[in-house]
């Protein structure tokens, strides 16, 4: 089945390599307001993310998703994560480019704050 | 995890800046709205997006890459952002689609009057497909 043409595989599937995401992950804008760095680390099987928000907020720990670019696996060239902070969820969506990790937090509030629902994108070097 | 300095933040950008008042926590997706096409005639992916308003809900409409037709993925709700906590103004938008074989989250982002949408799917069929992203480019 499918939903678009890419969703076709061409070849058997490979499992995806996470590799090419893993490391410590620092902020190129040092004015950023957002997320300060970030680790990806591969443990017992799955891909574990941990933020830290700016001023030197530890998020902690939770689970991060791989992607490839297509339907036939290897390397990864994305992710997707989330924190649920119960005032607030943020969707953390990263990929790949050349090197450089561009991580987009789509965040949510749930309290009675009145903030507004945001968008926020920063790129990242590997340490 | 967070501090509580009258509102609770996980990083700088949560505070609303210079002591701004938020603005009540509705963003409307008004700039956002329309048909948005691929910038890619060949594309594999999400071909049409429409973005629109139903009965005071913001929903997302896509479109596969399909023979002979595009693939309507049919209307689902959508949440739009603002570029800041006291903004009140959309600029970007998520969905999900799940297909029952197929997951399909939506991110997309508007700017110079483009919108980026990445696509993160995840499949459950049991297919042996790999979970693929995808970055596409629409203009309206």
């Amino acid at each position: 089945m499918s939903s678009r043409l890419s969703d076709r595989p061409r070849d058997r599937a490979e499992p995806i390599d996470p590799a090419p995401l893993l490391g410590e992950w620092t902020n190129y804008d040092v004015a950023s307001r957002n997320i300060a760095s970030l680790t990806v680390e591969q443990r017992g099987g799955e891909v574990i993310l941990r933020v830290c928000g700016v001023p030197n907020v530890d998020w902690g720990e939770t689970t991060a998703f791989p992607f490839a670019l297509t339907v036939a696996g290897g390397e990864a060239v994305a992710f997707k994560a989330a924190y649920d902070f119960g005032f607030l969820r943020v969707a953390i969506l990263a990929y790949l480019n050349k090197r450089l990790l561009v991580v987009d937090a789509y965040s949510t509030f749930h309290d009675d704050s009145g903030r507004s629902s945001y968008f926020v994108r920063d790129h990242f070097y590997l340490r | 995890m967070t501090y509580n300095f009258g509102m609770r933040y996980v990083r700088a950008e949560d505070r609303p800046p210079n002591g701004d008042t938020p603005p009540g926590g509705h963003v409307d997706p008004a700039p956002m709205l329309g048909v948005w096409f691929a910038t890619d005639k060949q594309s594999a992916g999400v071909v049409k997006l429409e973005l629109a308003e139903r009965d005071g809900a913001f929903v997302v409409r896509a479109f596969g890459s399909g023979t002979p037709d595009p693939l309507d993925w049919g209307e689902v709700p959508a949440v739009a952002y603002a570029k800041s906590v006291v903004s009140g103004e959309g600029m970007a938008v998520s969905a999900a689609y799940d297909f029952g074989f197929l997951e399909s989250l939506l991110a997309a982002y508007t700017k110079g009057g483009i919108l980026v949408l990445d696509t993160f799917n995840t499949f459950k069929d049991g297919s042996g497909r790999s979970a693929y992203f995808s970055r596409e480019f629409f203009h309206r």
